[in-house]
């Protein structure tokens, strides 16, 4: 059977939709980084350097950028460590499956500003459930004043976007796991290789598409984290839980867009930096079946 | 494994616009000007001030502008009797208070005009709106001024021009108290700031919080500054200290004054007069707990005495909230007050005409009452009817002994810019000189910024 290729001009819709409203703007953004345009101005002028030289003066920066690295790390190892088991036990046969896939994929379909309010709740120092829940167990000494208390904000918002997110990892690895061939397992079962020794040489290394896919979506996600912030703490109390969105989002609002520009273009260049070699090395062991 | 630098801004900002929570630091609440009398002065004759508002052949739907911060009811109703008459519907905004000014500036720049608005008081606003381009110009419009307090029509006045038409009542800021729990104490409201400590020390022994502060909201933590710098500041920087501060000729941390309302709001924690879980504290939880009886205090501004109603009913904002304003070190301190807000027009609006129809309606003498109806107020217009709040009584007796003074963000151009912030982490560290350092630098780059002259 010969391989038939569709004509080029087929792309064409789709290419243009795309340039006109993804690739055209980042440009714009690009040259908009370089000048001065601010709401309260009637001109815009190109500016050189001086918005970075700027930015990279700010102290705010350096605090948006710690927390911002500090929270993609902890939530992508965290959202794929929960997220394969998570698939290993429900993929096995379980009564109620079906029903706790569900339960615990449903998270993500909540809107995080809907799971942000509750959360906040969930998080009151004196009436929220958790430290009424500590204290009920006699563990009162335990309870924090959680999204308040610099030592714990930060800490209570990776949570939540754990409890949010890593239902989707979790339909990612199900996914992957109903590709490896149960004759591969059996015969290794035959064998005698223990559990852990299956899913370290067989199940693992099979996994690898799911989990590159899962490892880039989420670092790519939670660099861009802003919601669960926005809403959790606006960044506070003070400036403790600051990511690069909710800095440019108050930049942004007091009208110096070409600064704010030049803000997520130093976002973009970071993910950039990490998400490609990331991208690399991982498809590097991914395994052909 | 592309970035949507672009797209994601965007679609951040355009949460940001939703999620963001309520309200900016005190830009909100309705009020008059100093010596503004209540409902004494004459009516004056209430068929000139009435536009002619008759059935339109074809229909608009306005839309109208407002920040968050303020109640809507009054002018629902308002917008319902001007939709009976004329056809008109005016489909009704609400903007995140905090960010109101920048939503604001960002409409105009994208040509996305209201047809009308309502802005925070002052003559500044036209500054920052650049007026003499962009908005409709007043003072020889008919129907608008008949019925204005001369003193509230020249507050609004800027070489000889009027971009604003003032509309609202007297807004004010200062300690709001809940009256049962004083009785039950036995306090009386304070002579100065030592007796305002020794009544607050009595509370605690009673075992009754004695002020709460919402922190974690953070624009209510901003009204001890705003309301103690009128009885403070104000008289030690004199008549020009607000014109140095808005030439950059004066900076915010070489006044002693204000670094001493740090010292004091410190001092207040540091005594644990302030409640628990003070980085934990909103607005909301501070009615809730004030209401109950649990919270003695609160400086705060009056859009709370609506929100009491709402809560717990009119006797109770009738019967047991009471006003007084912060106290200084010798007399019982000044009365902050907020000038009415003001109706304003985009020249270039799509409906223009229809929108300076319906503020002439606004402005007529049944629609004014049934605004203060819902709303009571100190009352800008002449001949207009409101009963007051026994807060709001309070506040005109200071008002009338010539012991008031307007907000000072109403007098400066730039803003305190991120105050809130400064305050969650002056709660969080105690630290006075980094407080007050980071809050002088952030109104001097707000002013720069927005490209004032002088800074």
């Amino acid at each position: 059977m010969e391989s038939r290729k569709y004509p080029l001009y087929f792309s064409f819709p789709a290419l243009l939709v795309f340039l006109l409203f993804f690739i055209a703007p980042t440009f714009v953004g690009v040259y908009y980084s370089f000048t001065d345009w601010n709401i309260h101005a009637q001109t815009v002028h190109f500016i050189g350097l001086d918005n970075y030289r700027a930015l990279f003066q700010e102290p705010r920066l350096k605090t948006a950028l710690v927390n911002t690295l500090v929270f993609a790390a902890a939530v992508t190892v965290l959202q794929n460590v929960i997220g394969i088991a998570l698939a290993l036990v429900l993929n096995e046969k379980l009564k109620l499956r079906n029903v706790l896939r569900l339960i615990f994929f449903m998270p993500y379909v909540i809107a995080p500003v809907v799971i942000g309010y509750v959360f906040r709740a969930i998080y009151h120092p004196d009436h929220g459930i958790v430290n009424r829940a500590l204290r009920e167990f006699g563990l009162g000494a335990l309870a924090q004043d959680w999204l308040n208390d610099p030592k714990w904000a930060l800490f209570s918002i990776i949570m939540t976007d754990l409890w949010r997110v890593s239902g989707f990892a979790m339909v990612v690895y199900l996914a992957g796991l109903q590709f490896i061939p149960k004759d591969l397992l059996e015969s290794a079962s035959i064998d005698g290789a223990s559990y852990w020794s299956r899913f370290r040489h067989i199940v693992f290394p099979l996994l690898a598409p799911s989990f590159t896919v899962n490892v880039l979506l989420s670092l790519i996600g939670s660099m861009k984290v802003f919601e669960m912030v926005m809403v959790l703490t606006e960044g506070g109390p003070g400036y403790t839980t600051e990511v690069f969105y909710t800095y440019i989002r108050s930049t942004f609002s007091m009208g110096q867009m070409g600064y704010s520009t030049a803000i997520n273009l130093v976002l973009f260049v970071l993910v950039t930096a990490i998400g490609v070699p990331v991208l690399m090395a991982m498809k590097k062991r991914e395994v052909d079946m | 494994m592309k970035k949507t630098s672009k797209i994601s801004l965007a679609a951040a900002l355009g949460l940001a616009a939703t999620s963001l929570a309520a309200c900016g630091g005190g830009n909100g609440n309705d009020g008059a000007n100093a010596g503004a009398s209540s409902s004494a002065a004459p009516p004056a004759s209430a068929s000139a001030s009435a536009s002619a508002s008759t059935k339109a052949k074809d229909p608009v739907t306005l839309t109208f502008l407002i920040s968050n911060t303020e109640d809507t009811a009054p002018f629902t109703k308002i917008f319902d009797a001007y939709e009976k008459q004329t056809g008109n519907k005016v489909e009704l905004q609400s903007l995140p208070g905090g960010d109101y000014d920048n939503l604001l500036m960002t409409r105009f720049s994208t040509g996305d005009l209201p047809d009308l608005f309502l802005m925070q008081p002052g003559t500044k606003q036209y500054v920052k709106l650049r007026a003499d381009e962009t908005l409709h110009e007043w003072s020889g419009e008919s129907g608008v001024w008949d019925n204005v307090i001369d003193t509230i029509k020249q507050a609004q006045v800027q070489d000889g021009k009027i971009y604003g038409v003032p509309y609202g009542s007297t807004g004010m800021y200062g300690v709001f108290y809940n009256k049962d729990v004083f009785a039950k104490v036995g306090v009386q409201p304070p002579k100065n700031y030592q007796d305002l400590l020794d009544i607050a020390e009595k509370i605690k022994a009673a075992g009754i919080t004695p002020f709460y502060e919402g922190v974690k909201d953070g624009w209510p933590a901003q009204v001890f500054y705003l309301s103690g710098w009128v009885t403070e500041v104000d008289p030690a920087i004199g008549p020009d200290g607000a014109e140095k501060l808005n030439a950059n000729q004066l900076k915010l941390a070489d006044i002693p004054q204000v670094k001493d309302l740090f010292v004091k709001q410190k001092e207040l924690k540091d005594k644990g007069l302030l409640q628990k879980s003070v980085l934990a504290g909103t607005y909301d939880e501070l009615q809730n707990e004030m209401g109950e009886g649990k919270v003695a205090m609160a400086f705060m501004l009056d859009g709370i005495l609506s929100q009491m109603e709402k809560k717990f009913g009119k006797d109770f904002v009738q019967n047991s909230l009471g006003y007084f304003p912060f106290p200084s070190d010798t007399d019982a301190g000044t009365a902050m007050i907020t000038p009415p807000n003001q109706l304003m027009v985009p020249e270039k609006a799509k409906h223009r005409d229809a929108a300076i129809d319906l503020v002439k309606f606004m402005l007529q003498p049944d629609n004014v009452n049934s605004f203060y109806a819902e709303h009571p107020g100190i009352p800008i217009f002449k001949g207009a009817t409101s009963t007051l709040y026994p807060a709001q009584e309070d506040v005109k007796k200071f008002i009338d002994e010539g012991k008031s003074q307007i907000n000072i963000q109403n007098r400066l151009t730039a803003s305190f810019v991120d105050f809130a912030k400064t305050l969650q982490n002056f709660f969080i560290d105690g630290d006075v000189d980094k407080a007050l350092n980071e809050f002088s630098t952030n109104y001097q780059k707000d002013g720069k910024a927005k490209l004032l002259p002088g800074f």
